[in-house]
């Protein structure tokens, strides 16, 4: 049974040493510390080191303390299992982190896969598989949590307005880049379609020769394009999102400017707009007041 | 069988005239461009004869010895402009009207700051609206007066007209939106989707650069992209420039939108269709179309990709007049007002129909009545006639 067991009695020996000899050293330097110091006027350094000292004091104890129970030989065996767990704890930590990398990569490879299939002529059917709508979904699912740790003590509300605005910033950067490559997919599409009729027209050897005509060509394509697009439900959906990211992150920042305006000798936002609603009141109920005089 | 070929050396020579020509048209452009320019709007005097906050009343006096008796308020949206209607002499609304004897009045709404979020349809409606209709029937001594609105400001005068029908004689709608649940204009969609509420609440009034990047993305590949084009194989056309110029000034000089006008606008009238239900409450007062007694010239372009014809032509059959008509112009939404062809058209018939309307009393038994009920093409050919549906009906939509 002895031979199962690690063999831990060389190692538990030399920590309770240096433990010991750490707590020596803690307790010898409190000692030096509240011996009285030789000066030309002890009274006054007295006064002004009093409270620095007593604090020391405190400190060196509180360590002393610490060593000495950390010395006693459960307490040393039970540091070295911890420190004998600790590569296994790392790699269980790593294989995780790993894992979940892999797991992303492999959304991220089988999103980006999607982009490269070319959608017809006039058929925006498939909008919503790309890059950045993958990587919103990401966001939403990976990152954004980070954001929404609670914050604690004096200054939390002011960290988490801070954290909100970072989450909203990054929906808002998310959501906008989607809605502008949705808005460039009529471009590549109608490049695609140029090619196709200018092949038919040069089979048919009916190739205008005036530039013009390929731009009318052209621009009607590319119009009939942008007119599939805005009609198709995803244009709408990405619409509505972009312009309600919008909203959330400036209502966000607001709210942080607003804490910053809170320190200056200056009226906020609020408070202006608070004034300009009572003012507003205030002439409706003047008006109606008037015109029940008048009648 | 002969291989067909492309002839690539047509090609080139017509891309070596067209470099030259290009070149040719750079040197003139750059010397228009560098000229002085007229790109004034709204060169037509007025005089403003009263003023609300931020409203004001303009006032056009008659170029001629005889006017109408009946002094017309023409009542713009609160998007854009009403410049609009006096782009430039020769192409202008304005001019057409006083040249023709009208006692002409127009509402500034002038540019919303922060503090005019909070005002919506009753403030614009209930208040403003009837301060000025109120003040011009004082001022000209008249219990009824013409009243013509263009687009949303359109959908304002049918409001008005149906709370305040003993205070107007004759009611013109432009490119007016009335019946919202559509889906044949790209912007009846989108707004289905608007988050109204979020949007008022952030930005407190719409502010105009998000609006006109909206009207830009209806059409972006002639918006954006083909207008510029326009721009630059013309560009060494002096009157072209000014024109265009004057356009472009136009287009975005604008101010923002109230946040509660959007929010109504976009809730009770785009997403719930509340208007021609006789559902829509303004204030106080519900809006009953029922009401809309007065005659009424409903105006709207087939090709209008804002205001699709869709959204207008039902007004008609919504309201309580007897005496209505529908037109259809040939151009869009703001081809109506501006383009050359619908100068000829447009305000000319406005300008024939009130005149039509405009009568003495005592003389209103020997003129001949006006046409009932019509729909009309640019060609002036009956198209529809449009049956007024039954109470239930109203109702039910």
């Amino acid at each position: 049974m002895n031979e199962n067991k690690p063999d831990t009695t060389g190692m538990e020996t030399l920590t309770a040493d240096w433990m010991k000899s750490v707590a020596d050293f803690w307790s010898g330097l409190n000692r030096m510390w509240l011996q009285p110091q030789a000066g030309p006027d002890p009274d006054s350094q007295m006064s002004a080191t009093h409270s620095a000292k007593n604090s020391m004091d405190t400190a060196i104890r509180n360590w002393q303390a610490v060593s000495t129970a950390m010395s006693a030989p459960g307490s040393v065996e039970s540091l070295l299992k911890s420190a004998g767990a600790m590569p296994e704890l790392l790699a269980k930590m790593a294989q995780h982190t790993i894992s979940g990398y892999l797991q992303l990569q492999e959304k991220w490879i089988e999103r980006y896969g999607r982009i490269s299939e070319t959608v017809e002529a006039y058929s925006f059917e498939r909008v919503d598989e790309n890059m950045f709508r993958s990587w919103i979904d990401m966001y939403e699912t990976e990152f954004r949590q980070f954001y929404q740790i609670p914050q604690l003590g004096l200054t939390r509300s002011y960290q988490e307005k801070f954290n909100q605005v970072m989450d909203k910033y990054n929906i808002y950067h998310a959501t906008l880049a989607e809605f502008f490559r949705i808005l460039t997919l009529p471009l590549s599409h109608t490049a695609a379609v140029m090619q196709e009729k200018v092949g038919e027209l040069a089979e048919k050897g009916a190739l205008p020769d005036d530039s013009q005509k390929y731009y009318q060509m052209w621009i009607k394509i590319l119009e009939g394009h942008y007119m599939k697009l805005f009609q198709s439900p995803e244009y709408t959906l990405t619409l509505a999102n972009t312009l309600n990211a919008t909203s959330d992150f400036t209502s966000a920042r607001d709210a942080v400017i607003q804490d910053m305006m809170s320190g200056l000798p200056i009226p906020s936002r609020k408070e202006i707009d608070e004034l300009e609603r009572e003012l507003y009141e205030l002439k409706k109920r003047i008006r109606t007041i008037e015109k029940g005089r008048q009648t | 069988m002969s291989q067909p070929t492309i002839p690539v050396d047509l090609i080139l020579s017509k891309l070596a005239e067209n470099a030259e020509r290009v070149q040719s048209r750079a040197q003139k452009a750059s010397e228009v461009l560098l000229e002085k320019m007229d790109t004034d709007l709204a060169a037509t005097p007025s005089e403003v004869v009263y003023q609300e906050d931020r409203i004001k009343l303009k006032h056009y006096k008659p170029r001629t010895k005889t006017r109408n008796a009946t002094p017309l308020l023409v009542v713009y949206a609160l998007i854009n402009r009403e410049t609009m209607l006096d782009l430039q002499p020769g192409r202008s609304v304005v001019e057409t009207f006083i040249d023709n004897g009208i006692d002409l009045y127009m509402i500034e709404w002038g540019y919303p700051t922060r503090k005019d979020r909070f005002l919506g349809f009753d403030d614009h409606i209930n208040v403003y609206m009837d301060n000025v209709i109120n003040f011009i029937r004082q001022r000209n001594g008249v219990d009824k007066i013409n009243l013509m609105g263009i687009c949303m400001g359109g959908t304002f005068c049918v409001i008005y007209s149906a709370l305040y029908p003993e205070k107007i004689k004759n009611l013109i709608t432009t490119v007016t939106p009335s019946y919202f649940d559509t889906d044949k204009g790209l912007l009846h969609v989108w707004m289905k989707q608007i988050d109204a509420d979020r949007m008022v609440d952030i930005y407190g009034n719409i502010p105009a650069d998000v609006m006109n990047f909206g009207f830009l993305l209806l059409n972006p590949a002639r918006l954006m992209i083909d207008k510029y084009v326009g721009f630059m194989e013309n560009m060494d056309n002096k009157i072209f420039v000014e024109n265009f110029v004057r356009m472009e000034k136009w287009i975005f000089d604008s101010p923002d939108l109230p946040g509660e006008v959007f929010r109504q606008f976009i809730k009770d009238c785009y997403q719930q269709n509340l208007l021609v239900q006789n559902r829509l409450e303004v204030g106080d007062k519900r809006v009953d179309l029922r009401k809309v007694t007065m005659p009424l010239l409903n105006i709207y372009g087939k090709f209008d990709h804002l205001v699709p014809p869709e959204a207008c032509e039902p007004l008609i059959r919504y309201v309580g007049s007897t005496d209505t008509e529908n037109l259809c112009l040939e151009t869009g939404h703001i081809g109506i007002y501006v383009s050359s062809k619908c100068q000829k058209e447009f305000a000319p018939k406005i300008v024939s129909w009130l005149k039509d309307r405009d009568v003495i009393p005592s003389l209103a038994k020997t003129r001949k009545p006006p046409v009932r009920h019509k729909t009309l093409s640019t060609k002036s050919t009956v198209t529809e006639t449009a049956p007024r549906p039954t109470a239930n009906a109203k109702n039910s939509i």
